[in-house]
């Protein structure tokens, strides 16, 4: 179906140890554009260094990462954000004492226009606006304030975390347990919001313990246990109870 | 309790919070920066109601000058503190940056050099010296992997040792020709301070207007999630160390003006006056919240009761206990609020 065409983004072989524990073994995973992609498995299946490893917040030991086909290696998250990849990652979150917009803009402030942006000085108004239209454009709604994001609710502040990943992506959207914190009617705008952005040809990682959504919003699913991949199939081949089987490893398939 | 109101409440999950329009009197009352200007406001009254010599213009420049000694470290000190560390070098540095300074001064002093270049090179020497203590405790930090607290706690040793070391205990420099370099002044300003005050007014614009503030808030507020933002984070850190020395650095400078001398010790206990005014200020100790204008004004409150202690013939010795107090109550206030907030 897919093979003729090329990955998006695709992992290659990669190990990762973490000191003598194996994290992640020979794990390849590949990403296609306009597709959402489920990643799953228990506790310790190594999903979150996964992230981390495609996010460039770690090294692999071993493997190759390719970014529309190219090798790249990433020296820290500042070369996968230039490179178009997004990540929300699952204990990142924000810089709470911040506001909406300067947590939107941040790492890519806007400076002012002359002398005083060359001096370092920020377009604070802009950036407070431009950030609300960014998520609203693309289906986040907040509150308009100052106020700092410690202020808003656990809801709200992952509804900014997911608005700001996706706003910005022009390739890549790694997204660790989104619809966490979430009450049902949250989970149901985010996962509109994640279908939303496959629709423009984004390529989606979505992880989740909630098996439901992973149901409902993926294409294709990779089940991870122990650092290995161990099912890697159309999302139309599982239902509730095989897929949580699978992740378990109570059902074995081929 | 009365401030509780203020504060808003989380919202519920999906619906916008609703914000109680706070009224005028409890939102001033649980604002610290009204709250510092009342308290340095019924301080200056009540020492200048014992002796009114204090609101006179000498002793207004006495006050400035104690003021420029502290405040540079402060300001050091606070952006340290808002990117979420602690430098408890910055004493010991300006007492080493002193001390190496005064040596070379001496010799331009005896060499009957003008003071602007007898200045301009003692600064530059107190410059460098702080920046190289800075560049010490970033890469005991960065490679060492010392947390900030032990990094600065091993230079302050080094440097308060290196600086006894050197001087054989004694102030470098102290004659009468050097006694009466930089201390010019306007009116009741000294010149110092008025070099100092623009650093002050430069620091708050960086702080507060700047990427580079924007990224000393980042980090103290969660380190990985500005790092996950594409922000070099042991790079911002070390600069913020960088910056804390230098301004330590200068402010040995700050020191030799005012002593007319190089004095090893002359810094020793600093730090904790410094983080003291800081803490006076508002700003927190866990990293990301605080304004500078905080810290100013925690500054100017120290300085005006330890001074005000002095005019007021109070020895001296119960200067540490009087700082101790306005810790103690600036610190409990601001809990009381954090408090009152939480429990809204």
């Amino acid at each position: 179906m897919t093979g003729e065409r090329q990955p998006l983004y695709e992992a290659r072989h990669i190990d990762k140890n973490y000191g003598g524990v194996v994290a992640l073994s020979d794990v390849s995973v590949s990403l296609y554009p306009g597709e959402v992609l489920g990643l799953v498995g228990d506790n310790g299946a190594g999903k979150s260094t996964l992230v981390k490893v495609l996010s460039g917040v770690h090294n692999p030991d071993a493997g190759q990462l390719l970014l529309d086909g190219v090798e790249r290696h990433w020296k820290s998250p500042h070369d996968t954000i230039e490179a178009g990849v997004e990540t929300l990652y699952q204990d990142a979150g924000l810089a709470e004492d911040l506001t909406i917009g300067s947590n939107v803009f941040l790492g890519r402030e806007k400076a002012k226009p002359g002398l005083l942006g060359k001096l370092g000085f920020l377009a604070q108004k802009d950036m407070e606006r431009e950030a609300l239209a960014d998520l609203e454009r693309v289906g986040i709604t907040v509150p308009p304030s100052k106020r700092t994001v410690s202020q808003l609710s656990g809801g709200q502040r992952q509804a900014v975390a997911i608005g700001r990943a996706i706003a910005w992506a022009r390739k890549v959207i790694l997204l660790d347990e989104p619809t966490n914190h979430l009450g049902a009617r949250q989970a149901v705008e985010v996962l509109s919001v994640i279908r939303a952005a496959k629709d423009q040809g984004l390529g989606v990682i979505f992880i989740s313990h909630t098996l439901p959504h992973v149901l409902q919003v993926t294409d294709r699913v990779v089940v991870l246990r122990l650092g290995k991949v161990v099912r890697d199939a159309a999302t139309s081949q599982f239902d509730a109870e095989s897929l949580l089987g699978t992740i378990t490893g109570l059902l074995e398939t081929a | 309790m009365a401030m509780s109101s203020v504060t808003e409440h989380p919202a519920p999950a999906d619906t916008a919070p609703a914000q109680r329009p706070p009224g005028l009197l409890r939102s001033v009352l649980s604002n610290q920066h009204v709250l510092l200007l009342v308290a340095l406001a019924i301080l200056v009254a009540y020492f200048t109601f014992r002796d009114s010599v204090f609101v006179s213009t000498p002793e207004i420049a006495v006050l400035l000058t104690n003021f420029a000694s502290l405040i540079l470290l402060a300001v050091g000190e606070t952006f340290v503190i808002v990117s979420g560390g602690i430098d408890l070098s910055v004493g010991a540095t300006c007492g080493f940056a002193g001390v190496v300074a005064a040596f070379a001064m001496r010799d331009l002093i005896n060499a009957h050099q003008s003071e602007t270049l007898v200045l301009i090179v003692g600064t530059i020497i107190c410059a460098a010296i702080g920046i190289g203590i800075g560049l010490v405790n970033a890469a005991l930090m960065n490679w060492a992997r010392l947390v900030p607290f032990v990094a600065t706690l091993a230079t302050l040793g080094a440097a308060s040792g290196l600086s006894l070391v050197l001087s054989g205990g004694v102030p470098i420099g102290s004659d009468s020709a050097a006694l009466g370099i930089g201390a010019d002044q306007i009116g009741p300003f000294p010149y110092m301070f008025l070099v100092v005050f623009a650093i002050v007014v430069i620091s708050w614009l960086y702080l507060h207007l700047s990427r580079y503030g924007r990224y000393t808030y980042a980090v103290g507020s969660n380190a990985f999630a500005a790092r996950a933002a594409g922000i070099n984070v042991r790079r911002h850190l070390t600069s913020v160390y960088v910056l804390s020395g230098l301004l330590a650095g200068l402010t040995g400078m700050v020191f030799y003006i005012r002593l007319g001398a190089g004095a090893p010790t002359s810094g020793d206990g600093f730090e904790l006056i410094a983080i003291a005014a800081v803490v006076i200020g508002g700003v927190s100790l866990f990293g990301g919240v605080g304004r500078l204008t905080g810290t100013i004004l925690g500054a100017l409150i120290l300085t005006v009761v330890t001074s005000g202690l002095i005019i007021s013939n109070v020895s001296p010795n119960w200067n540490q206990v009087a700082v101790a107090i306005c810790i103690a109550a600036a610190a409990s206030l601001q809990a009381l609020r954090v408090l009152g907030r939480r429990q809204s």
